[in-house]
C-alpha cells in the first residue's frame, strides 16, 4: 500500500472518491453519519464490528431495471442479479482506489449474511448506511429505498479508514408518489399495496399531507414469496417423510423443485430470491426522472460529455 | 447446529422451541411495522420507540427472554423452517408484461382443482402402448386437437356459417360457440371439474350440440346414453360411468328422464346434478338457465388431445358394462384424417340418421366439427322423416344404417322423394345387402354409396371410398381407415388368414380405443400381443385389402360340432320377397347343444312362410342342408339397436 499521504484534504477527497462512484457507473453515492449508523444498528451490526478502525461509511447505487425490464412478463427477467453485481464491482474498485490515492485501508462491505446469526440476518445494513447517506428513503414497500431522481436502486457500501465529511440524509421522502395518495385517498391502498403477490404490504398514508403515516411489512410472508432457500432443505425433508413413492418422486424432481436444483447448480442466486412485484407497479421506481436509462442519458450524461 | 455447537449442547429442547418459538419469531421479524419516517429525520426518540417493532436481533431477543443467543438463534432458525410456507414463488410466473396480482382474483395453487380419485381412474385407463403412442405422434396423427380448438376456429373463421340446422332453427358456428361458452360456464359454476363425467340422453337436436361442447370446453367428458334406454340401463350407465351430472329430457311423450333420474338419485351416488332440457321437473336445473350463465365466471382449465372426451357404453343391460373412453387423440384424428377421403369439406352438410348418443352419429358430429361444415339434425327417425328431411334440408352426405334405408324402400319413399342432394352416403351398422346397396345406388346416380365399418372402441375403422365405385362398396365394409392397418386372423390360433378366407377381423391404428373401464376381464381378451384390436367380427380380405363382413363370432352356430355362421343365410333371408329382416341364432338344444332359428319380420301386407317353404327357398340357394333353420318365429317389429341393428340377444327363443 502507498504510504499515508501527510495531509489529506478531506473536501477534495470526498470529491474525488464520489466523482470515482460516479464515473464508474452508479447514479448515486454518499457518505453516511457514523454516529447514526452506530445509533441505530443494534451491537453486532455496527461498521466497527467488522472493521474496528473504519472512520468513514460510503454508499453507493447503481440503476435498476430498464423499462423494458420492469414490463415484460416476470418470469422473463426473473434474474436481475446483474445490477447489483455492479454495485458490488463499483465498491470494490472504489476500495482499491482509496487505498492506492490515499493510503488508507478500506474495504468492500460484504453483501452477505452474518454467519454467526444464519440466513435472513445481514452482515451490516446496507439500506442504513445508504439511507443516513442521503440516496434513497424508506418508503412502503417494506422499507425498500426510493430516490426521487433515480428511483429504485442496488446499493453497495464501503467502509475505510478515511475520514470524510458525512452527508445528511435526502430532505424529502419520495414515497408516495403523488399518484399513489390519490389512489390511497380512493381505495386505502397504494399500487404496492394492492398488487403485492402475498398481500404482506400495508399501511397508512396522511391523507392531508400526503405523507407515510405507517408502513407494516410482513416480512416473513415476503421471505416466503421471493426466498426459495428454505424450500430446498423443505424438499428433502418431504422426499424423507415421503410414504409414498409417486410424493417422494414429486418432492425432488418434479419441475418447479428441479428448477431449484438447477439454480443452486449454476449458482443462479437471483433466481432463488426475486420478486419485486412492489416495484414493478411503483411509479417511482419505474418512472423517477432518472429511472428511465434513456431520461438519465439526457439529464446527465449528455450534459457532462458536453463539459 | 449454532455456531458450531448442536442442540443438546446449548440446551435446546422441543418444549422450549414450544414455549419460546412464537415469541421468538414474533419479536425476530415477523411482523415489521414503522411510523413516520424517522430514520431519514434522525428521530432518535423515535427509532428507539420502533426499535422492537422493527425487529430485534438475535442478542437483543435474548436480552429480552432470558435464553442465550445461540439458543435464540436456534430456536428463530428452526422455527422458520417449520412455519414458511413453500411454493409462493410461483405466483410470479403468472405476473409481469401488465398483469398484476389482484387478491379478487388469485386462487392460491393448492386451492387449484385437482382431478378427483374417479376422473384419475378415467385418465389412467388411457393406457395405450407407449410403441403405438410414439408411431402416431411421429406421423402426425396424435396433435392436440380438441373439440374447443375446432370451435374456436369455426366460430373465427366462418361465424355465420350453420354448425347445426333444425327445418326451423339454425345454430351458427358463432351462435354455437358463444352458447357452449356460457353452458361450460354455467357447469362449471356447479362446480364440475375436468374429468368429471357427465351423461348426455338427448336426440339430434342443438342442445346435444351445445351440451357436449361445453362439457368439453373445460375438459369434462361426456358419456352419452340413447334415447330408449330406461331407468334400470340409466342406473348401470351412471353408475358405471360415475357420472356426477347427467343432461337430459324434462319431458317426453311417455316418460320423463329427468323425473327418473332425480327419483333414482339416492342409488346414484355420484350424480349431483339433474340438468332438463325443456320441461323441469322440481329438483332439476334448467337447461335454459346454464345458457344464459354467469358471464363473469372463469374457467381456468383448457382441455389437451390426450385427455379423454368420451365415455360410450357397448351395452347398457349386462351386468359387467363395456366402458369405453375415447380422447380426441382417437376421435378427432380418425375425423380429420377420413374427412378428405371421403371428399367431405366445410362446404358439405352432413345429415346423421343415427343418433349421437351412438359413435356412428357422433362420427358425423366430429366431422362436422373438424370440417366446419353443417349438421343438419334428424331428432328421430322415421322413414317419412328421414326421406323428408334430405329433401328439405339437402345434405350432401348422409349417414344410413342398412334398416333405415330398408324401411323407406319398404315404405316406397324411394321413388317418392328428391334425394339429388346427397353426394355420397355412407352405410353402417350392419352388415349391408349387396342388393339393396346397387339398388340404392341406381336410384341416386349422382351419389357414392359407400360402406363403414366402426365400433364404439373405434369409431370409423375401415369405409369404401366414392371412388371404389359401387361393385366393391356393394360387397365390402371398406379398407382401412387412415393410419390403421387391417388383418384377418384365425380367432383361435390368432394367425393371419389367407386373402378371401374368414376370419375374425382384428385392427389397430390412432383411433382405437385404449381398454374398457373399469373391466380387467373385457380387457384381457381384447386386444392381441400386439396390441391388434379384436373385433370380434368375422370376415374376409380381397387381394386389394376390402374386407367383407360375414358376421360375428359369438353369433356361431355349434350344432353337433359342426359350426357355421348364420348371415349368408339370413341374406338370403331378407331377400325373400315377404320378408323385410331376418335373423338366425342358435337356440339350446338337448342333443345337438345348439341349433339354428330364424327371425323373421314381415314386409306389409305380405303373408307369412312356413318353415318348410323358407328350408325350400334356401336350398334353391344351393345352402348346405345343415345349415337351415330348425326353428321359426315371426315378429312384429324386432328388438333393435339405436343405430337400426337387431339385437339378437333380445330375440325369444320359442316356446318349446
Ligand atoms: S418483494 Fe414481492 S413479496 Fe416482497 S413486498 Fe415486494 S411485492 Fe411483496
Ligand atoms: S408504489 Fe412506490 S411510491 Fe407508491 S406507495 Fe408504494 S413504494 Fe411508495
Amino acid at each position: 500500500m502507498p504510504r499515508r499521504k501527510a495531509e489529506i484534504d478531506k473536501d477534495a477527497a470526498k470529491e474525488a472518491v464520489i466523482g470515482y462512484c460516479l464515473k464508474k457507473g452508479a447514479l448515486a453515492a454518499g457518505v453516511a453519519d457514523m454516529d447514526a449508523v452506530n445509533r441505530i444498528c443494534p451491537p453486532g451490526y455496527r461498521p466497527a464490528d467488522i472493521m474496528p478502525r473504519v472512520k468513514s461509511v460510503i454508499a453507493l447505487g447503481v440503476g435498476g431495471q430498464t423499462q423494458g425490464a420492469w414490463t415484460v412478463p416476470a418470469k422473463a427477467l426473473g434474474y436481475f442479479g446483474s445490477t447489483e453485481t455492479r454495485a458490488y464491482s463499483i465498491s470494490y474498485g472504489l476500495a482499491f482506489y482509496i487505498e492506492n490515492k490515499f493510503g488508507l485501508r478500506s474495504i468492500y462491505c460484504p453483501p452477505d449474511m452474518d454467519p454467526d446469526a444464519g440466513p435472513r440476518v445481514p452482515l451490516q445494513s446496507l439500506k442504513v448506511h445508504a439511507e443516513l447517506a442521503g440516496i434513497g428513503a424508506r418508503s412502503l414497500a417494506g422499507d425498500i429505498l426510493l430516490h426521487p431522481d433515480y428511483g429504485y436502486m442496488y446499493f453497495a457500501s464501503v467502509f475505510t479508514e478515511l475520514e470524510l465529511e458525512p452527508d445528511a440524509p435526502l430532505a424529502d421522502n419520495p414515497c408516495p408518489a403523488p399518484s399513489c395518495v390519490n389512489m390511497y385517498r380512493a381505495i386505502k391502498r397504494t399500487p404496492c399495496m394492492k398488487f403485492c403477490p402475498v398481500q404482506c404490504l400495508d399501511g397508512e398514508v396522511d391523507e392531508e399531507t400526503g405523507r407515510q403515516k405507517i408502513m407494516r411489512y410482513d416480512m416473513a410472508a415476503c421471505a416466503e414469496m421471493t426466498q426459495q432457500y428454505e424450500t430446498v432443505p423443505s424438499a428433502i425433508m418431504d422426499a424423507i417423510r415421503a410414504t409414498d413413492e409417486e410424493d417422494r418422486e414429486d418432492a425432488l424432481f418434479d419441475p418447479d423443485n428441479k428448477m431449484l436444483w438447477y439454480k443452486m447448480s449454476v449458482g443462479s442466486g437471483g433466481l432463488l430470491a426475486q420478486c419485486f412485484e412492489c416495484m414493478r407497479v411503483c411509479p417511482v421506481a419505474t418512472q423517477a426522472p432518472q429511472a428511465d436509462p434513456i431520461l438519465r442519458h439526457e439529464h446527465r450524461l449528455v450534459p457532462e460529455a458536453a463539459e | 447446529m449454532a455456531r458450531g455447537l448442536n442442540r443438546r449442547q446449548i440446551g435446546v429442547t422441543e418444549e422450549m422451541m414450544a414455549t419460546f418459538g412464537e415469541i421468538v419469531l414474533r419479536m425476530s421479524h415477523n411482523h415489521q411495522i414503522r411510523e413516520g419516517d424517522p430514520y431519514r429525520e434522525k428521530d432518535w426518540d423515535a427509532i428507539e420507540r420502533h426499535r422492537e417493532m422493527m425487529g430485534l436481533s438475535d442478542a437483543e431477543i435474548a436480552e429480552r427472554i432470558g435464553l442465550s443467543r445461540n439458543q435464540v438463534l436456534y430456536i428463530r432458525t428452526l422455527m422458520e423452517r417449520r412455519r414458511f410456507r413453500t411454493g409462493h414463488y410461483a405466483r410470479l410466473l403468472e405476473l409481469g408484461g401488465g398483469k398484476r396480482f389482484r387478491t379478487e382474483r388469485f386462487t392460491p395453487h393448492l386451492d387449484h382443482f385437482r382431478y378427483s380419485e374417479d376422473a384419475l381412474e378415467l385418465r389412467a385407463a388411457m393406457n395405450y402402448p407407449p410403441d403405438r403412442a410414439r408411431d402416431y405422434v411421429e406421423k402426425g396423427w396424435w396433435r392436440n386437437e380438441t373439440q374447443r380448438r375446432y370451435l374456436e376456429r369455426n366460430a373465427a373463421e366462418r361465424p355465420d356459417a350453420p354448425a347445426f340446422v333444425l327445418p326451423d332453427r339454425t345454430l351458427t358456428w358463432k351462435e354455437l360457440r358463444d352458447t357452449a361458452e356460457r353452458v361450460a360456464r354455467g357447469l362449471w359454476q356447479l362446480g364440475l371439474r375436468p374429468g368429471d363425467v357427465v351423461a348426455l340422453q338427448l336426440p339430434n337436436i342443438p342442445e346435444f350440440a351445445i351440451a357436449n361442447l361445453a362439457v368439453t370446453w373445460f375438459g369434462g367428458v361426456v358419456q352419452t346414453i340413447h334415447m330408449p334406454y330406461r331407468d334400470a340401463e340409466l342406473q348401470t350407465l351412471i353408475n358405471h360411468g360415475r357420472s356426477r351430472a347427467i343432461v337430459c329430457m324434462g319431458a317426453a311423450k311417455d316418460w320423463s328422464a329427468a323425473g327418473a333420474a332425480l327419483e333414482m338419485q339416492p342409488q346414484l351416488p355420484t350424480l349431483k346434478h339433474v340438468i332438463a332440457v325443456g320441461e323441469t321437473p322440481d329438483g332439476a336445473i334448467p337447461f335454459a338457465g346454464l345458457v344464459a350463465g354467469d358471464p363473469d365466471m372463469e374457467i381456468g382449465h383448457e382441455p389437451s388431445g390426450a385427455d379423454p372426451h368420451l365415455l360410450l357404453y357397448t351395452s347398457g343391460t349386462t351386468s359387467s358394462p363395456k366402458g369405453v373412453p375415447l380422447n380426441s387423440h382417437n376421435m378427432l384424428s380418425n375425423a380429420r384424417m377420413s374427412a378428405p377421403e371421403k371428399g367431405l369439406t366445410a362446404d358439405d352438410r352432413i345429415l346423421s340418421a343415427a343418433p349421437f348418443t351412438h359413435l356412428y352419429g357422433l362420427y358425423a358430429f366430429h366431422l362436422g366439427i373438424v370440417t366446419g361444415m353443417a349438421n343438419l339434425l334428424l331428432p328421430a327417425f322415421s322413414p317419412p322423416a328421414l326421406a323428408g328431411a334430405i329433401e328439405e334440408m339437402k345434405p350432401t352426405a348422409v349417414w344410413f344404417a342398412p334398416a333405415h334405408a330398408a324401411a323407406m324402400t319398404a315404405a316406397g319413399l324411394i321413388g317418392k322423394h328428391d334425394f339429388g342432394s346427397m353426394k355420397m352416403c355412407l352405410f353402417a351398422g350392419s352388415s349391408s345387402p349387396p342388393a339393396m346397396l346397387h339398388a340404392l345406388q341406381e336410384a341416386w346416380p349422382g351419389c357414392r354409396v359407400c360402406q363403414l365399418w366402426g365400433m364404439t372402441e373405434l369409431q370409423a375403422g375401415m369405409f369404401t371410398r366414392p371412388e371404389d365405385g359401387i361393385g366393391k362398396s356393394a360387397v365390402f365394409a371398406g379398407r382401412a381407415s387412415p393410419g390403421s392397418t387391417v388383418r384377418v386372423a384365425d380367432p383361435e390360433t390368432g394367425e393371419e388368414r389367407p386373402r378371401g378366407e374368414e376370419g375374425e377381423i382384428q385392427i389397430r391404428g390412432p383411433m382405437v380405443f385404449p381398454g374398457y373401464l373399469r373391466n380387467r376381464e373385457a380387457n384381457e381378451t381384447a386386444f392381441t400381443t400386439d396390441r391388434f384390436f379384436k373385433s370380434g367380427d368375422l370376415g374376409y380380405m380381397d387381394e386389394d385389402g376390402f374386407v367383407a363382413i360375414t358376421g360375428r363370432i359369438k353369433d356361431i352356430i355349434n350344432r353337433g360340432g359342426v359350426k357355421f355362421n348364420p348371415q349368408d343365410i339370413e341374406n338370403l333371408l331378407s331377400a325373400h320377397p315377404a320378408i323385410q329382416m331376418a335373423a338366425v341364432a342358435p337356440v339350446p338344444h338337448d342333443v345337438l347343444g345348439e341349433q339354428a332359428c330364424a327371425w323373421i319380420q314381415l314386409n306389409p301386407g305380405a303373408e307369412a312362410p312356413d318353415l318348410e317353404t323358407l328350408c325350400a327357398f334356401l336350398m334353391e340357394h344351393r345352402i348346405a342342408r345343415n345349415k337351415l333353420p330348425e326353428k321359426l318365429v315371426v315378429v312384429d317389429e324386432f328388438p333393435m339397436t339405436p343405430t337400426r341393428k337387431i339385437v339378437k340377444g333380445r330375440l325369444k327363443a320359442p316356446a318349446d
